[in-house]
């Protein structure tokens, strides 16, 4: 036999299974796409080396290769087996009919190498156009100008052509093993065999339920911001132990319950699918578990990365309320007037005009709920951090007449719930009042829950008082900060100038100070979330992309085999609409099922991300709800199209 | 009472370009009495199959008429067909056509569910049959875990539980041992006595030798017909062999 005639069948085969095979090499060309584009983008010298902060877009990204890659090897696998399975009897009959195995393999190899070459072809074509969009999409998510001109990336392409090169060959070798081994009878048979009906398992739907039940409680339970990350994964792994038990063994006892209702289940509408979902279940399950997972973790990525993104300007104005702020160690008054003298000169120095300058001493202390007279069921465990500054800096920062009387202090903070304030043996009245901003290091963050500002009338005094008492106790406090926070006119590289003189000035001065610039640490912060924002929005299209061919190919499959059963309930007395019915409602409750639940999951871990969100500074819980709602509504707007798809190809196979 | 009548009928399969024409029926006509049990005979590619399939409603003849209990079947629209074969004719196939996500009551209830009873009516109706087929153990088991016979026996019951004018059976016993085929085979002859009109295509001579009346189709039409009078199975089952045996040397003329 000459080699055209393998490669002619190989061309033939392609054509003719092309409703299994398209989705496959559509999907191959969009995995090998992204991973051609993360490449590109992880190993740009450029971005590297010319941006603030690009060393770690470049790792942000470089994990994303990584994650891509594995997800790639997977999936594909994975859809290379389920062709396979739809194969064996056509490959059954082309061995029967004479096509040693031999031959078969050099056939299949054909196949493979087509498949391959179209995919790597295209896919890395459309990677390289769409590569320069994608990075001027970075940049601009960066805030980073757009340089024109046009590359390549060698390192990315040969990583991508040895990644997929290396999925292909090991998909064409395991289906060559599994042909190798098979006999022409067991290939003809194919995917056909009696299924057994799944047993109830009870034992294990009772732990999903628990499982679930207690993650969830985990989840609204939770008041500390800093017990949420620990107990998070608790809860997350919780949950997916929940999720898989439920939808294995918690579907068939809902299944079979549903059977046992006699009224229910002989209705028309009901009888076939809540059969057909039982006999289904068994293999159906896990996968649609992880669908459901998949999905979960897609929605709660996007949903926070677009959230970080989109506060980091609320976080920054809560950390570097000024554009440059001065902290120093400097517990005299002698040394505070010291540094108002740096940056007084440093600003005539550097010529920039001042739009405001403030500056306060402060020093906090950290205390547990249990000490202080706030909600006792609620609140006994949380952290609570105490602000002290005095009432003059107060009145000057706040712009405030506040007097305070012998032996009283403002507590600036509505939760608080007491007239007294007793620390390490000083003893206050306290007033309560409103806070109009939170002031720096008031609000939660990584190591306080809650926290207030407490104005007092001497600030050293108190200091010394609640230190004695802090010694005596065996605990430590801070000591005094001194903060001093600048506003300058922007004009281009004024504050450079600035930020190069209020450094020399502070070494000069040999003053235990920490400079930062609201500008630095933006460019800083955006890179970051910048970076988690693409990947996030990266990652979950290409595992939406996934979850849709998952599900489309499970259903083309089960298709095939419900053709028959189609054929036999129209011969007993099913009409078309009905058919068309019961197909809709099959495939929407495989689809939706999951999505449902990732919703869920979603819902009851709401409360617990905003509180994770806090100690990244966003506390902005509308805008966090508004951009889960929108992620989950852009997923189920995908979801349902590609279920519309999936309906019609379906239906069109049993009809067939 | 003439239950079914089938006259001139017509069919020829055009492939899809319009080339090739296949005819297979010429020209076919016979009517089922009520209460008569009719086999039809014939070799592979006679046209049996085409006939039943269109019978069944399953395929529409190119000219022809068919008419039950003297209502047209063919001007039923194609929405209605379903219900029109779920109320009026009950089948049996040689495969036997049983849903693996049933249990065996399941797959009896199938038609009865389609056509939205109550569960108590189809409770009712199973439980007679039921045990005069022999099946009221087997009630909760799956296609899968019995034998062949009660498969088709299963296949029986979904096909009377409707209580059909008329049951069409496919080469029933086409996938039977002897002793299952047997079985089937009085079962058909009891319901049979009981009233129900049969009409089963076969070219199991045994399966035959069971009816009231045998038609032999060759070459798409009805080519020859036997009544079986008052003699026994055996007797039957000789003329019928006889007849096959002129059919195929070409002795007999048609009548």
């Amino acid at each position: 036999m000459n080699r055209n005639l393998y490669s002619h069948l190989a061309r033939q085969n392609l054509k003719k299974n092309s409703r299994v095979y398209l989705p496959y090499i559509l999907a191959s060309i969009g995995t090998i796409m992204m991973f051609y584009i993360l490449c590109t983008l992880a190993f740009d010298e450029d971005l590297r080396s010319d941006m603030y902060g690009g060393g770690q877009m470049a790792v942000i990204l470089s994990l994303g290769i990584i994650v891509v890659g594995i997800f790639a090897v997977i999936f594909l696998l994975y859809t290379n087996s389920f062709l396979l399975k739809r194969r064996k009897k056509e490959i059954g009959l082309y061995n029967i009919l004479g096509l040693g195995k031999r031959h078969i393999a050099k056939m299949m190899s054909f196949e493979a190498l087509y498949v391959a070459l179209l995919s790597l072809i295209a896919g890395l074509a459309l990677g390289m156009l769409l590569s320069k969009l994608m990075f001027a999409l970075l940049l601009r998510m960066l805030d980073f100008a757009v340089p024109f001109g046009f590359s390549v990336s060698l390192r990315g392409l040969f990583l991508t052509l040895a990644l997929f090169g290396g999925i292909y060959l090991l998909a064409l070798i395991s289906s060559l093993v599994q042909i190798g081994r098979a006999k022409p009878v067991e290939l003809m048979r194919g995917s056909q065999q009696g299924e057994r009906e799944p047993k109830t398992k009870w034992l294990l739907a009772l732990i999903g339920l628990l499982a679930l039940g207690w993650g969830y409680y985990i989840a609204q339970t939770v008041e500390s911001p800093l017990a949420v990350i620990g107990m998070f994964f608790v809860a997350v792994i919780l949950v997916i132990i929940g999720t898989y038990c439920l939808f294995t063994a918690g579907s068939i006892v809902v299944l079979k319950a549903l059977r046992r209702n006699k009224r229910f289940y002989y209705r028309t509408r009901n009888f076939t699918s809540v059969s057909g979902m039982l006999y289904r279940m068994k293999q159906n399950a896990v996968g649609l578990a992880n669908i459901c997972i998949l999905s979960t973790m897609v929605l709660v990525m996007i949903s926070t990365t677009v959230s970080l993104y989109i506060g980091i300007d609320d976080s920054l104005e809560i950390t570097h309320p000024n554009e440059i702020v001065l902290k120093s160690y400097a517990e005299w008054q002698a040394d505070v007037d010291r540094m108002n003298d740096i940056v007084t000169e440093a600003v005539s120095r550097s010529g920039a005009s001042v739009v405001s300058r403030t500056s306060y001493r402060y020093f906090s202390v950290t205390l547990t709920g249990s000490e202080l007279p706030v909600n006792q069921t609620k609140g006994k465990d949380l952290k609570y951090g105490l602000t002290f500054v005095s009432l003059a800096d107060y009145n000057a920062i706040e712009g405030m007449e506040l007097t305070l009387g012998e032996g009283e202090a403002i507590v600036c903070g509505k939760a608080y719930s007491g007239d007294s304030l007793y620390i390490e043996g000083t003893d206050f009245r306290a007033r309560v009042i409103d806070v109009r901003r939170p002031l720096l290091l008031t609000v939660p963050n990584a190591d306080i829950d809650v926290g207030y500002c407490v104005v007092v009338s001497d600030l050293d005094e108190v200091f010394e008082e609640v230190n004695q008492g802090a010694y005596a106790d065996g605990r430590t406090t801070s000591a005094i900060t001194s903060y001093a926070g600048i506003d300058i006119e922007q004009t281009g590289g004024m504050e450079q100038a600035l930020y190069s003189e209020l450094y020399n000035g502070v070494i000069e001065a040999n003053l235990d100070t920490y400079i930062s610039l609201r500008s630095e640490e933006r460019a800083y912060i955006v890179s970051l979330y910048g970076g988690l924002l693409f990947l996030g929005i990266f990652l979950g299209t290409l595992f939406s992309m996934a979850t849709a061919m998952i599900i489309y190919y499970k259903q083309i499959s089960e298709g095939f085999e419900d053709k028959q059963r189609f054929e036999i309930m129209q011969k007993v007395g099913m009409g078309l609409s009905e058919v068309r019915k019961t197909i809709r409602r099959q495939i929407l409750m495989v689809f939706f099922l999951p999505l449902v639940a990732a919703v869920i999951h979603i819902a009851f871990a709401f409360k617990m991300i905003t509180k994770m969100l806090t100690l990244l500074l966003i506390s902005n819980i509308q805008l966090f709800a508004l951009c889960t709602l929108l992620t989950v509504l852009a997923f189920a707007a995908v979801y349902t199209v590609v279920f519309g798809l999936t309906a019609r190809s379906y239906y069109k196979i049993v009809r067939a | 009472m003439t239950i079914l009548e089938v006259k001139n009928l017509k069919k020829i399969y055009t492939t899809r370009f319009g080339g090739n024409k296949v005819q297979a029926l010429s020209n076919v006509s016979f009517s089922v009495e009520e209460g008569e049990y009719v086999a039809i005979m014939g070799e592979s590619g006679s046209g049996k199959t085409t006939l039943l399939n269109i019978l069944a409603s399953l395929d529409r003849p190119t000219s022809g008429e068919i008419l039950l209990r003297g209502r047209s079947i063919l001007g039923i629209k194609e929405g209605e067909l379903a219900a029109f074969r779920r109320d009026n004719l009950g089948f049996v196939f040689q495969d036997f056509n049983l849903l693996d996500t049933f249990s065996v009551q399941d797959n009896i209830f199938l038609p009865l569910v389609l056509a939205g009873r109550p569960h108590k009516e189809m409770q009712e109706r199973l439980k007679p049959l039921a045990e005069k087929l022999d099946i009221s153990d087997i009630l909760k088991k799956f296609p899968y875990e019995i034998s062949g016979g009660q498969k088709q026996r299963t296949a029986v019951a979904r096909a009377l539980i409707t209580r059909p004018e008329l049951v069409l059976a496919d080469e029933p016993t086409g996938a039977l041992d002897s002793k299952a085929t047997d079985q089937l085979l009085k079962i058909f002859s009891e319901i049979n006595r009981e009233g129900q009109t049969v009409l089963m295509v076969t070219h199991s001579l045994k399966a035959a030798s069971h009816a009231g009346r045998v038609l032999f189709i060759k070459d798409g039409e009805v080519y020859h017909q036997i009544y079986r009078g008052s003699v026994s199975n055996e007797a039957l089952y000789q003329k019928i062999s006889d007849t096959l045996t002129a059919l195929a040397t070409g002795g007999i003329k048609s009548e």
